[in-house]
C-alpha cells in the first residue's frame, strides 16, 4: 500500500494549488429545517434544541467544501444533551454558592459577589473553548478530523486580561485582544499532524477597523457635549444620535466583515492559507434584514398579546384592580407566556437563517484557500474531546453572561 | 472482475485522495495502480449522506472515516443491488429514534417528577437545617426592600404599641419559636399581613380596620407565627431556587426558560402555599387553643375581606380563594372560648386607632 502511495500520480510535492470555499447549500430546505426545528422546541420544551443544532451543524458542514471535497459533522444530539446533563450536575453547587454570596452581598450592600461573577466569565470562556475543541473533533474533510488541544483554563485567563484590558482602553485594545485569542485557538488547532497558526495582527485590524471604533468612541462624546452646551445644537446632536443607533447595523455588520476578512487572511494551517475577497459591505444587507425581522417580530408580537388580552377579557377572566396586591389570572399568563415563546422561537429562526446560514455562506463564498495541495498527504492523528464544554456553554448561555 | 471508471476513496487514515477502480466480486476490492487498498464485504457496506450525485460510501469494519465515492450510475446501481443493509448507518432506524423520543419523554416526565414533588420534598427537608442566624440575614434583605415599599410609613400610638405587644406576647409564649418575632404596624389600606423570615411580621393597617375584634387579629398574627415555626419562607425559597435551576437548565434556550419558569412557579406555588397556609391555620388554632380561645374570628375575618374584595386580591388569600374551606377546617379545630379576650376594650381600642 505504502509503495502504492509513492507511486500514486506523480510525484510529491504537488504542484501549488488554490482552492475556492464553496457553498452549495439548499436555501429553502435550511429555512424549513430550522422553522420545523423551532416548532419542535416548543412541543418538547426546548429539549429539541441539541437535535436542532446537530442537524443545522450537519446541514453546513456538509454544504461547504474545499477543493471539491465538503466537510463532515460527525456530533450527535445525544452527545450535546448527556454534555448538558453533566454541566447541570457539576455547576449546581456553584450556583447555591453564587446564590448565598449574593444574599450577602444585597445585605451588606457590597460588592462580595464580584469574585464570583468573575468566576462565572472565567468560566463560560472555558465552556466556549471546550466546545470549540468539540466541534472541531467532530469535524472531519478528507477523511481526516480537525482537533484542538491547549487548556480551556489558559485560555479562559487570558480572555478575562484581554476583557479587562479591552474594558479599560475603551475598546481600543481590542484588536489586539481579538489577535491574541485566536492566536491561543488557532496555534492549538490540528488538522490531522498539521499544525495550525494564527498570523493577523491586532495592528493589522486596528488599521481596518479603527474608524468604527473612532466613530463608537466619539459620536456619544459628541452628543453629550452637543445637549450639554444648550438646545441651540438640538439639530446636531440628534442627527449623530441618528447615524450611531438607527444605524447600528450598519456599523455592527460593517465591523464584522472586516473582522471575518481579517481573521480569514489570518488562518494558517500547515502551509495552507486563506485569502478573502469579502468587502467590508457584504454583511450590511443581512444585519438589516435581522433588525428588520427582529422589530416586526416584536411588533407582531405585542399586537398578539393586547388581542389575546382583550379576547380573555370578553371570554369573562378579569384583571385584579389597579394598586390591589392580587395576583393575574393563570389564562392572562398563558396567553403573555405562549405569545412571548413564539416570539422567541420567531428569534431563533431569523438568528439561525441569516446570522448564522447567511453570513456562513457570504463568509465562504468570499474565501479562496491557497496551497490547498498541502492538504493532500496528511496522516491522522488520534484523539476525542467530549461534549461537557458544549454542555457548560449551553447551560451558561441561559444565564446571559 | 471489471474495471469502472475512477471512483474516490480516502482511507481514513490520511487525507490522500486515492483515484480508485472498484472490483465487484464476493466483496467490493479498492484497486489503486493494481494493488488493492481495501476490500469490504457487501453486507459491512454503509451508504452516507452526501450532496449532489455521488454515492459515498463507508463500512463497518473500514477506519472510521473511511469514504468511498462513486460517481458512475451503473457501478452505482450495481453495488446498491448488491448490498443488503445500504442505508442502516445513514438514517437512524425507526427502533432507534422511538428509543431516542422515548428518552426525551422519560427525561420530560422525571424533570415533572422532580418539580413536582423531588424539589418541595427536599425543601422541606433543608429549610430546616439552615440554620437561624442565615434565615436572619435573608430576612434583612425582604426588610429592606419592604422599607423601599413603605417608606417611613410605620404607625406606633404609645397605647396602641403596648397593646399589640401585650397580645405579641401572649402568642409567642405558646408559639414553640426558637426566637422573639418582632411586629410592625404598616400604614396601608390593603387588608393584610405577613412574616419575613427570621421573625419580623408585618401587620397593615387595612387589616386592622376591617377586624372586629382582638381575636381577629390574634389569630392572623399566630397564623403568621405558623409560618415562622414552619419556615415557610425558607422552603419556599429552596424550592423555586431548585424549580430556576431545573428548569432554566434543561429546558434552556435563552430567555425561553424564563416565560416557563414563571408558568411553572404560579403552577406549583399555588399548589405548594395551599398546603403551607393550611398547615399555618393549624399552628394558629393550636396557639389560640392553648390561650383557650376560638380560631374561627379569624377565618370569618378572612372571609369577609374576601368577599368584600371581589375574589381574593390580598396576600394571606391570593394563592387559594378558598375561604370558606379554611373556615370550616378552623371550625373543626375549635375548642371555644373559655378565657377572657386576649385584649380588654380599652386595648382593643387602643390597637385599633395605633395609626391614628
Amino acid at each position: 500500500m505504502t509503495i502504492a502511495a509513492a507511486t500514486d500520480f506523480g510525484s510529491p510535492p504537488a504542484t501549488p494549488r488554490d482552492s475556492p470555499v464553496e457553498f452549495a447549500g439548499d436555501r429553502r430546505a435550511f429555512r424549513q429545517l430550522v422553522v420545523r426545528g423551532a416548532f419542535a422546541e416548543l412541543l418538547t420544551l426546548g429539549f429539541y434544541r441539541f437535535w436542532l443544532a446537530t442537524a443545522t451543524r450537519r446541514v453546513l458542514w456538509s454544504s461547504t467544501a474545499v477543493d471539491g471535497e465538503p466537510f463532515e459533522y460527525h456530533g450527535t444530539a445525544r452527545e450535546l444533551f448527556l454534555g448538558l446533563v453533566f454541566a447541570v450536575a457539576i455547576l449546581a453547587p456553584f450556583y447555591l454558592l453564587n446564590f448565598l454570596l449574593g444574599v450577602e452581598a444585597e445585605r451588606q450592600k457590597t460588592f462580595a459577589s464580584l469574585p464570583l461573577v468573575l468566576a462565572f466569565v472565567l468560566f463560560r470562556q472555558f465552556a466556549i473553548y471546550r466546545a470549540r475543541r468539540y466541534r472541531l473533533h467532530r469535524t472531519s474533510w478528507r477523511g481526516i478530523r480537525f482537533g484542538m488541544t491547549g487548556s480551556g483554563w489558559k485560555y479562559a485567563a487570558i480572555a478575562a486580561m484581554r476583557g479587562g484590558l479591552n474594558g479599560l482602553t475603551l475598546g481600543a485594545a481590542l484588536p489586539w485582544s481579538q489577535a491574541a485569542l485566536e492566536r491561543y485557538k488557532m496555534n492549538h488547532t490540528t488538522f490531522g499532524e498539521l499544525e495550525g497558526r494564527f498570523e493577523g495582527t491586532g495592528g493589522e485590524l486596528f488599521k481596518r477597523g479603527w474608524w468604527l471604533w473612532a466613530l463608537m468612541f466619539f459620536a456619544p462624546l459628541a452628543f453629550l457635549l452637543l445637549t450639554a452646551t444648550g438646545t441651540k445644537n438640538g439639530f446636531a446632536a440628534a442627527s449623530i444620535l441618528l447615524i450611531t443607533v438607527v444605524g447600528a447595523p450598519f456599523w455592527y455588520a460593517t465591523f464584522k466583515a472586516i473582522e471575518w476578512k481579517w481573521w480569514l487572511e489570518g488562518l494558517r494551517i500547515g502551509g495552507m492559507s486563506v485569502s478573502s475577497n469579502l468587502s467590508p459591505r457584504a454583511l450590511i444587507g443581512t444585519y438589516w434584514k435581522v433588525a428588520g425581522f427582529l422589530i416586526l417580530i416584536f411588533v407582531v408580537a405585542i399586537i398578539v398579546a393586547i388581542a389575546g388580552t382583550y379576547g380573555m377579557t370578553l371570554a369573562g377572566f378579569s384583571m385584579p384592580k389597579a394598586g390591589s396586591k392580587g395576583s393575574i389570572p393563570l389564562p392572562f399568563l398563558v396567553v403573555w407566556g405562549a405569545t412571548y415563546l413564539l416570539a422567541l422561537l420567531g428569534f431563533g429562526v431569523v438568528f439561525r437563517i441569516y446570522l448564522l446560514r447567511r453570513v456562513w455562506q457570504i463568509v465562504s463564498d468570499s474565501a479562496t484557500v491557497h496551497h490547498v495541495e498541502q492538504a493532500d498527504d496528511v496522516a491522522a492523528r488520534p484523539g476525542s474531546a467530549s461534549a461537557l464544554g458544549e454542555g457548560f456553554a449551553d447551560s451558561l448561555d441561559l444565564f446571559g453572561f | 472482475m471489471e474495471a469502472e471508471p475512477q471512483s474516490i476513496f480516502y482511507d481514513g487514515r490520511t487525507s490522500r485522495r486515492h483515484s480508485v477502480t472498484i472490483n465487484v466480486g464476493d466483496k467490493l476490492e479498492i484497486v489503486e495502480h493494481g494493488v488493492t487498498l481495501a476490500s469490504w464485504e457487501w453486507h459491512d457496506i454503509r451508504r452516507l449522506e452526501m450532496r449532489g450525485e455521488s454515492l459515498r460510501l463507508t463500512a463497518i469494519t473500514a477506519p472510521d472515516l473511511a469514504r468511498l465515492d462513486i460517481s458512475d450510475t451503473l457501478l452505482k446501481q450495481r453495488i446498491a443491488s448488491l448490498c443488503p443493509v445500504l442505508e442502516r448507518a445513514s438514517r437512524p432506524t425507526r427502533s432507534a429514534q422511538l428509543r431516542t423520543v422515548a428518552l426525551v419523554m422519560l427525561m420530560l416526565i422525571s424533570v415533572a417528577g422532580l418539580l413536582w414533588f423531588g424539589i418541595p420534598y427536599v425543601a422541606a427537608r433543608v429549610a430546616p437545617a439552615i440554620p437561624i442566624a442565615w434565615e436572619k440575614r435573608l430576612g434583612d434583605v425582604a426588610d429592606a426592600q419592604i422599607g423601599k415599599i413603605f417608606p417611613g410609613k410605620t404607625c406606633g400610638s404609645r397605647a396602641g404599641t403596648a397593646a399589640l405587644n401585650t397580645l405579641m406576647e401572649r402568642l409567642t409564649e405558646k408559639s414553640d419559636l426558637p426566637y422573639a418575632p418582632t411586629i410592625t404596624v404598616i400604614r396601608s389600606n390593603v387588608p393584610n399581613a405577613f412574616a419575613l423570615p427570621g421573625g419580623k411580621i408585618y401587620l397593615l393597617e387595612g387589616l386592622l380596620a376591617r377586624a372586629n375584634s382582638p381575636d381577629e387579629i390574634a389569630g392572623v398574627l399566630a397564623h403568621e407565627l405558623g409560618h415562622l415555626r414552619h419556615r415557610d419562607h425558607l422552603r419556599r425559597l429552596v424550592a423555586n431556587g431548585g424549580t430556576a435551576y431545573v428548569v432554566g437548565l434543561f429546558f434552556g434556550d435563552v430567555a425561553g426558560a424564563g416565560a416557563l419558569l414563571f408558568a411553572t412557579r404560579e403552577l406549583l406555588g399555588a399548589a405548594y402555599s395551599r398546603e403551607t397556609e393550611s398547615n399555618a391555620d393549624h399552628v394558629a388554632a393550636e396557639i389560640m387553643a392553648q390561650l383557650h380561645r376560638s380560631p374561627v374570628p379569624m377565618g370569618e375575618l378572612l372571609l369577609r375581606i374576601e368577599k368584600s374584595d371581589d375574589g381574593g386580591a390580598i396576600g394571606l388569600l391570593r394563592d387559594h380563594p378558598l375561604s370558606v374551606s379554611r373556615l370550616t377546617e378552623l371550625k373543626k379545630l375549635d375548642t371555644g372560648n373559655h378565657a377572657p379576650p386576649l385584649l380588654t376594650n380599652e386595648e382593643w381600642a387602643a390597637l385599633k386607632t395605633i395609626c391614628g
